[in-house]
């Protein structure tokens, strides 16, 4: 029996009305992605790109304007779907009264667990995300960092095969962003899916499977991150400080100088070392250091979307 | 439309939808933890607590009329008093939660929002019953003290009276679906006034207009219009007036089946709603 895809969007598109003037604003234009079962697929984009949109549109908050989306096959309209997804909002909002064993409790309750099960499920994962010694702290008391972990407890409370995180890292310490990488990836090799939204790229880059980068409502790229990054590669080289005038002659050759300590740093296209090598030995300026370098997620984020 | 209708209507009614009590109940149980924090809920109780209370002021009377009058201010004080917690908890509970995104983290698991309405509607309507109760016990105590027994009359008033607040809850929740709270809260204590006098004023204007426009529009307005007066048995409760059971009966359906088409209204709306 051939498995369906834990999450798949074809031609998903939405526009908002603005008015009989303004026409409509189209916040995702013909979306088409598959996320594969077991991987973290990153969903990249700036400000306004279309992402929040989209996850929305998958949680059934809003009805697309054409297209659609599925989750293990069944169209994202049926409530029972989202039995099969834990969702962590951005900023995860929570009466600020209960204490996260209370909203564990009735989180698990609505996803469906078992009333004998609940109070052992909602204390594995407080333990699983950290903060097992917070159960019984009002919400009100709790750090925004500790409230994003009651978020991310609270979508794994139903044992989600497919989980949608926007922005799972805000508000978070390194520590507990450390931790919080750890466990996407520990939950990957468990064999859950993660699509996940987030600005902190390096983060992505070194967790995620897949990417996909919206821009302006329209995805500009989709793949394994190796496949968006640039194919070409850059040189940096590690010299002293240079002279105005020699700013000027490596410039011609683009490159960009960014100081280091008391040297500079010359970032260029490895088809110019030669010539750029010429230059240095010329004016015998020394060479300290010199690598090269594979465009980084953040540096194929940047010019994707700008 | 008509699509959107049937399907959510179709949910409602076969589907796992409006009979998973589970998830119903955990919303109401939270609806009724939020709502008995809520200032307005203290200061509205305190109130016509206070107003029951001064009812001990009234020595100046006759026993028998005293009597009478206690009777008369406690049951118009617990139904303002419900109706005025009805309005306020009711036109509330869903725009905060859309306004305060704690809606979000509900609506991704798989609870239909037929569920999270009822399950709204009924955590109103136990908050409601809470203030209800605690003024209902100081009418029953007052009573006692002046006539030193209780009196029947007054759990079926009291009943009754919830059934009306029990109609109003249900059109303050459908209106919060679309509109402000502010907006809510004056549409339906516009609702609830000419509910209250529609038989004696929509139905006299019926009467007596000639024009054939102005009589169809009262007449739409009057049927649509609940009766909340058939729910008043306080003069049955001041003179122990016997009420016949049939209609006893007539009145609590007609106030299930009002409430349950109203929020029926407010699921189909809520349906396909953007949050």
């Amino acid at each position: 029996m051939k498995m369906s895809k834990p999450l798949t969007t074809d031609n998903l598109t939405k526009q908002y009305k603005l008015g009989k003037k303004q026409g409509a604003k189209t916040a995702l234009d013909s979306l088409s992605i598959e996320v594969p079962e077991g991987v973290i697929f990153g969903f990249l984009g700036p400000n306004g790109a279309g992402k929040t949109t989209t996850i929305k549109l998958l949680l059934d908050f809003m009805q697309p304007t054409s297209g659609s989306a599925s989750v293990m096959g069944l169209p994202t309209s049926n409530p029972a779907t989202r039995k099969l997804v834990g969702y962590l909002p951005e900023e995860p909002y929570f009466h600020r009264f209960l204490k996260p064993i209370e909203v564990l409790s009735m989180h698990a309750a609505l996803a469906g667990v078992a009333k004998r099960e609940i109070p052992k499920r909602a204390s594995a994962v407080l333990e699983r995300v950290g903060i097992a010694e917070y159960a019984d702290t009002p919400i009100s008391k709790l750090s925004k960092g500790l409230t994003q972990r009651v978020g991310i407890a609270q979508a794994l409370i139903g044992d989600p095969k497919l989980l949608i995180l926007d922005e799972p890292t805000s508000g978070l310490d390194p520590i507990g962003r450390r931790h919080t990488t750890q466990l996407l990836v520990d939950l990957r090799n468990e064999g859950k899916t993660i699509f996940l939204s987030s600005h902190v790229l390096s983060e992505i880059e070194n967790v995620c499977d897949m990417v996909a980068v919206l821009k302006r409502g329209k995805l500009v790229a989709y793949g394994e991150p190796d496949k968006v990054r640039s194919e070409e590669s850059f040189v940096m080289v590690q010299t002293s400080k240079l002279h105005p005038e020699t700013h000027e002659r490596l410039r011609f050759l683009d490159v960009i100088i960014e100081p280091f300590n008391d040297t500079a740093l010359l970032k260029f296209d490895r088809n110019n070392l030669y010539r750029v090598m010429l230059v240095l030995e010329g004016l015998s300026l020394p060479v300290y250091n010199i690598n090269t370098q594979r465009e980084s997620l953040e540096e194929a984020f940047l010019r994707l979307a700008a | 439309m008509r699509d959107q209708v049937l399907g959510v209507g179709s949910w409602v009614l076969v589907g796992k939808g409006i009979f998973d009590m589970r998830k119903i109940w955990v919303v109401a149980k939270m609806s009724l933890l939020e709502n008995s924090r809520k200032q307005v809920f203290h200061v509205l109780c305190l109130v016509m607590l206070a107003l029951i209370a001064s009812s001990m002021l009234l020595s100046i009377f006759t026993e028998g009329v005293r009597l009478k009058i206690l009777k008369d201010i406690c049951m118009t004080s617990i139904l303002f008093g419900g109706s005025a917690l009805a309005i306020a908890l009711g036109s509330m509970g869903i725009p905060n939660d859309v306004e305060s995104r704690t809606i979000y983290p509900i609506f991704a698991r798989p609870i239909s929002r037929s569920q999270y309405i009822t399950g709204k509607f009924l955590g109103t309507m136990l908050t409601v019953f809470l203030g209800v109760l605690a003024m209902t016990i100081v009418f029953a105590a007052l009573i006692a003290s002046f006539n030193g027994g209780f009196d029947p009359y007054l759990l079926l008033a009291v009943a009754f009276t919830l059934l009306e607040v029990c109609i109003v809850a249900a059109i303050a929740t459908t209106i919060s679906v679309f509109a402000s709270p502010a907006v809510t809260a004056a549409f339906t204590f516009m609702i609830y006034i000419c509910g209250t006098i529609k038989i004696g004023y929509f139905g006299g204007m019926i009467e007596r207009t000639a024009d054939g426009i102005s009589k169809s529009l009262f007449g739409v307005i009057y049927h649509i219009l609940p009766n909340l007066e058939c729910f008043n048995l306080k003069a049955s409760l001041v003179h122990h007036d016997p009420v016949p059971a049939s209609y006893l009966a007539q009145v609590a359906v007609y106030g299930l089946c009002y409430s349950a088409f109203v929020l029926f209204i407010g699921m189909v709306k809520f349906g396909r709603r953007e949050v």
